[in-house]
């Protein structure tokens, strides 16, 4: 028998359910009638700068569940990364080679100016999904409370040194 | 009857009339669904046609227009989708080796030391399919499963026909030396 029949051996069909076509279909023109749609965008975007752009947007994606918006990609004539633009909730972010508008990585400039504030469902989720994808925890998960509720938070750094804080709303009052 | 306007054709009016790209779904994802089933089973194969059309809508401005279908760009997506479930890929991988040598030993013109090489191979080329780099298995599975042409698997995969010709025949190599009855006393030996 030769070695691609072999393989052929282990082919073998999947049994699908009748509706599973239909959903996928739901599912494309769903993203579909997105694109068509003026996208809401935020009033405020912050533009973040990396050395190395493919690395941190395979991060940001992979650690923090950010989302690239595919169209809205930027690609310069040698193929590097222009600007991309990425989505968490109702937030987008920007990113792009630092040197562009007067901006540093921290990676270069030894020094974070700012951190970015995101707000998540679930933080100790987050936080067990960042630091398995390698973000190095700056701050563990602390809960802060104020006479109205409070919040846990924790602060990541990405591979560059940015600085993200993630924090999630609580209501009820500490537990002792 | 009007004919239906080729795939490129198709993609390059969704440019500017997003909901076109309806079509390519309704051409294609028999196709790629029964192709996702085969490598990750029908839950996780319904899970992600949906997705694996919706990044080819996102992404529909790269398709090279000089190519007559989307069916291989499209296996190439599905294809990349897949290397986040590969345990799921070699739970079932293993499952059909177990079946295929059941099938061989319920078959009455197989002897009984033809059962038994099968329940004894089956496993093997599972596990030698599922230990190749991704790379190769994911083109020796386009060729294999999905009858695809050297040149199909080039456009999928995004790779010169030379590499696709190469990673096959790499992967061929090493379900051969399965094969070989010297090949099996190596195995054992080591």
């Amino acid at each position: 028998m030769r070695p691609v029949d072999l393989a052929r051996k282990l082919r073998r069909e999947a049994a699908f359910e009748p509706s599973a076509l239909d959903r996928g279909k739901a599912a494309l023109m769903a993203a579909i009638r997105r694109e068509s749609e003026p996208r809401r965008w935020p009033t405020i975007v912050p533009q973040i700068p990396y050395q190395d752009v493919t690395a941190a947007l395979s991060f940001l994606e992979r650690a923090f569940g950010f989302r690239e918006v595919l169209t809205a990609r930027l690609v310069s004539s040698d193929g590097a990364i222009g600007h991309a633009t990425l989505e968490f909730g109702s937030g987008v972010i920007g990113i792009g080679p630092e040197g562009h508008h007067g901006t540093m990585s921290p990676k270069t400039a030894g020094i974070e100016s700012q951190y970015i504030s995101v707000y998540v469902d679930d933080v100790d989720a987050h936080y067990q999904r960042a630091a398995a994808a390698g973000a190095r925890i700056a701050t563990g998960l602390r809960d802060y409370f104020w006479s109205d509720g409070g919040h846990r938070t924790y602060e990541a750094l990405d591979p560059e040194g940015h600085r993200w804080r993630f924090h999630q709303w609580i209501r009820e009052g500490p537990r002792s | 009857m009007v004919s239906s306007p080729p795939d490129a054709e198709v993609i390059g009016r969704s440019l500017d009339e997003p909901e076109v790209f309806g079509l390519i779904y309704d051409r294609h994802a028999p196709t790629v669904l029964r192709y996702l089933g085969r490598r990750v089973g029908a839950e996780i194969a319904e899970g992600l046609v949906g997705e694996l059309f919706r990044v080819a809508f996102e992404r529909r401005r790269t398709f090279d227009a000089s190519r007559v279908s989307a069916l291989p760009w499209l296996y190439g997506i599905g294809s990349n989708l897949l290397l986040k479930h590969r345990r799921s890929e070699a739970r079932r991988l293993r499952a059909s080796a177990r079946m295929a040598a059941a099938g061989e030993a319920a078959d009455e013109r197989a002897t009984a030391a033809a059962a038994y090489d099968a329940r004894v191979l089956f496993p093997r080329v599972a596990e030698a399919i599922e230990a190749l780099p991704d790379d190769e298995r994911l083109a020796l599975l386009l060729f294999a499963w999905e009858d695809l042409s050297y040149q199909d698997v080039a456009e999928a995969l995004e790779l010169p026909i030379g590499t696709v010709r190469s990673r096959l025949n790499r992967a061929r190599t090493r379900l051969r030396e399965l094969l070989e009855p010297d090949g099996k006393n190596k195995e054992k030996a080591r």
